[in-house]
């Protein structure tokens, strides 16, 4: 009965939806303009996120909030246009609470924008400046509310870890013990979200094979503030590259490495005396695979990271998930994510090794429906251990309704 | 060996009076509307980009008789394909119960879906070499959107028809129809999802009807 009653709610909803649907295909018509012969061609585009999280605290990820229920609603602007067949300009503008999930005010900014050259037709050789996704890895191209299975990003991309880009610990115990006593924020992950740093890249394909090297000014951990050109210029640059092999459609592996230095202007004051924030850096070294054949994507991507911390030393850690996404239906799709992250060892200087943040697992959940082409609702559950360190779980329960136009 | 003979003049019958009848023609020219321009592929986290044209897809209208006529034993399978990102073609009026094949004929994937109420699919991703091409059987009248699940930009459609008697306009909006039975219809002529225009006609055998749809 229950089934039935559910069975009508989403039918009627997809009847409702369908009149939408149609005032935003002829949205999607208004907003694109062309000039010149079609030689400039505009297109303006977006999406309407509306989230609500259930948690405990902590809260998970990087995920912002000191109220267990969070509801973060996000206006997302797409600009891309394409000036003759070579240059191509997009930018991407947000008004949210933050660019993670928080409960902070509403807040607009800038978050991508870039220009791409594009020489030969063939795609062996492209250029791009500006402010945009790095090229490392295979989660960038899904990270949007749209194609993302999950409404969260994998594990190494928002675990915060003891790392601090602001800050110095002045000790190995003040670095272990750093984040039971400070803020989330005051910590990093290896890989902050898309990482939207500034910067220019090159990249192209050359038959199987395909390459991207990018010069950033923030490395993969910078938090979204580090990103700005105004804020963080090129003294001190990240460079990152990704090398990839496609033998067919369906598989497409991948090489990644970065490396640069982590730490903001503001940390200089508490570095060891003689050196300066140059001197300390995030080297990675990623490896992606993905998979697609008829309903079934998987996706999977390893890392290793070392962090160069003043006064410690080397705090290694190694990160991995594991990512299966099915069409049910035309309309109904299922995923799910395993998601590890291990910490080397260090010395907490008084003869003892821990680690320097706590082991854990997390496996995510996730179902959607699209009630048309430009609607969709996700739900998703994640449970979060750790296998070290204090032990704590976290469950966390996710909703997402999108209206992308 | 009686019964085969049975069997083959009641295939034949049905369709003799519409063979032998059908002369008549209209001939005439739809207003179109303005050709939009191509549209803007976004190529924001491809790390391999190609040139970025995309031709325009000049407005085409479907001109059909409307009526109650008879569903042929089969009907010739179309074909929908993907080629340079765009659905070629990008417009394809088809029979009730006509079978369509989708081929890839780009190096990349292409994930053909549709939400229309008359025809739900998602044709999963498949390579250029897949055989047997994926294909969908239209029974139902009423108009399929193509899309792809990769490619926001990419727009198709495939209007399933009750009659056998439609044809496309070129681009200029001329039409011809021939082969028409005589008799009272309606004539009509799909501009758009949401334009359809219509004309009664009076068709008598061995006669050109002119009709304008402005």
């Amino acid at each position: 009965m229950k089934l039935h009653a559910f069975s009508l709610c989403m039918l009627a909803c997809t009847a409702c939806a369908f009149d939408v649907d149609d005032f935003l295909d002829r949205l999607d018509t208004a907003l694109s303009i062309s000039a010149f012969h079609d030689n400039l061609r505009v297109r303006l585009s977006g999406t309407l996120d509306l989230e609500i999280y259930q948690f405990e605290q902590p809260a998970p990820g990087l995920i912002d909030s000191n109220i267990d229920t969070l509801f973060n609603p996000r206006l997302t602007l797409f600009l891309d246009a394409q000036i003759g067949s070579q240059i191509y300009f997009f930018a991407q503008s947000r008004l949210d609470r933050r660019f993670d999930p928080s409960d902070h005010g509403a807040q607009v900014r800038l978050d991508e924008y870039a220009l791409r050259v594009t020489p030969w037709e063939d795609g062996r050789f492209t250029v791009q400046i500006g402010k945009f996704a790095t090229v490392v890895g295979n989660w960038v191209p899904r990270h949007l509310s749209w194609d993302n299975p999950f409404i969260n990003g994998p594990l190494v991309y928002e675990n915060v870890t003891a790392i601090q880009d602001k800050y110095a610990a002045f000790s190995p115990l003040e670095f272990l013990y750093g984040p039971y006593y400070e803020g989330k924020y005051a910590f990093n992950p290896v890989i902050w979200g898309p990482s939207y740093a500034s910067g220019i890249s090159v990249s192209g394909q050359l038959g199987k094979f395909d390459y991207a090297v990018e010069m950033k000014n923030a490395s993969l951990s910078s938090r979204p503030e580090s990103w700005y050109v105004t804020e963080n210029g090129f003294e001190n640059p990240t460079f990152s590259g990704r090398f990839g092999f496609r033998p067919n459609e369906a598989w497409n592996f991948g090489l990644s490495a970065s490396e640069g230095p982590y730490f903001r202007r503001e940390a200089e004051p508490t570095l060891p005396p003689g050196r300066d924030i140059d001197d300390y850096r995030e080297f990675v070294l990623g490896q992606d695979v993905s998979f697609a054949w008829r309903h079934l994507q998987l996706w999977a991507e390893f890392y290793e990271a070392r962090f160069e911390v003043p006064r410690v030393g080397n705090a290694d850690t190694f990160a991995y998930y594991i990512e299966a996404k099915y069409k049910f239906t035309p309309q109904l799709f299922g995923a799910i994510r395993w998601n590890q992250q291990l910490f080397s060892t260090i010395s907490d200087g008084y003869g003892h090794n821990v680690n320097w943040s706590p082991d854990l697992g997390r496996i995510d959940i996730a179902a959607a429906y699209r009630f048309t082409p430009h609607m969709q609702l996700k739900l998703q559950y994640g449970f979060q251990h750790e296998t070290t360190g204090p032990g704590e779980d976290n469950h966390l329960f996710a909703a997402q309704f999108t209206i992308r136009f | 060996m009686r019964l085969r003979g049975l069997l083959w003049l009641n295939a034949v019958f049905p369709i003799l009076p519409v063979a032998l009848l059908a002369s008549a023609a209209v001939e005439g020219r739809v207003e179109l509307p303005k050709s939009l321009s191509a549209p803007v592929q976004a190529k924001r986290y491809q790390i391999v980009t190609k040139g970025g044209v995309l031709s325009t897809q000049p407005p085409l209208a479907v001109v059909y008789l409307e009526g109650s006529f008879p569903q042929p034993a089969s009907l010739q399978t179309k074909q929908v394909a993907q080629k340079d990102l765009t659905f070629v073609p990008s417009l394809l009026p088809v029979r009730v119960g006509t079978k369509v094949q989708f081929p890839n004929l780009d190096d990349t994937y292409h994930n053909i879906f549709s939400y229309s109420p008359a025809k739900r699919f998602d044709l999963g991703r498949y390579r250029t070499d897949e055989r047997p091409i994926p294909t969908q059987v239209f029974d139902k009248p009423g108009l399929i959107i193509l899309r792809c699940d990769i490619h926001e930009h990419m727009r198709g459609l495939i209007l399933v028809l009750s009659t056998p008697y439609f044809v496309m306009t070129d681009t200029t909006g001329h039409f011809r129809l021939e082969g028409l039975p005589a008799g009272r219809y309606i004539l009509k002529a799909w501009i758009d999802s949401r334009t359809t225009r219509e004309r009664p006609v009076e068709l008598k055998n061995g006669e050109t009807f002119h009709v304008d749809f402005p």
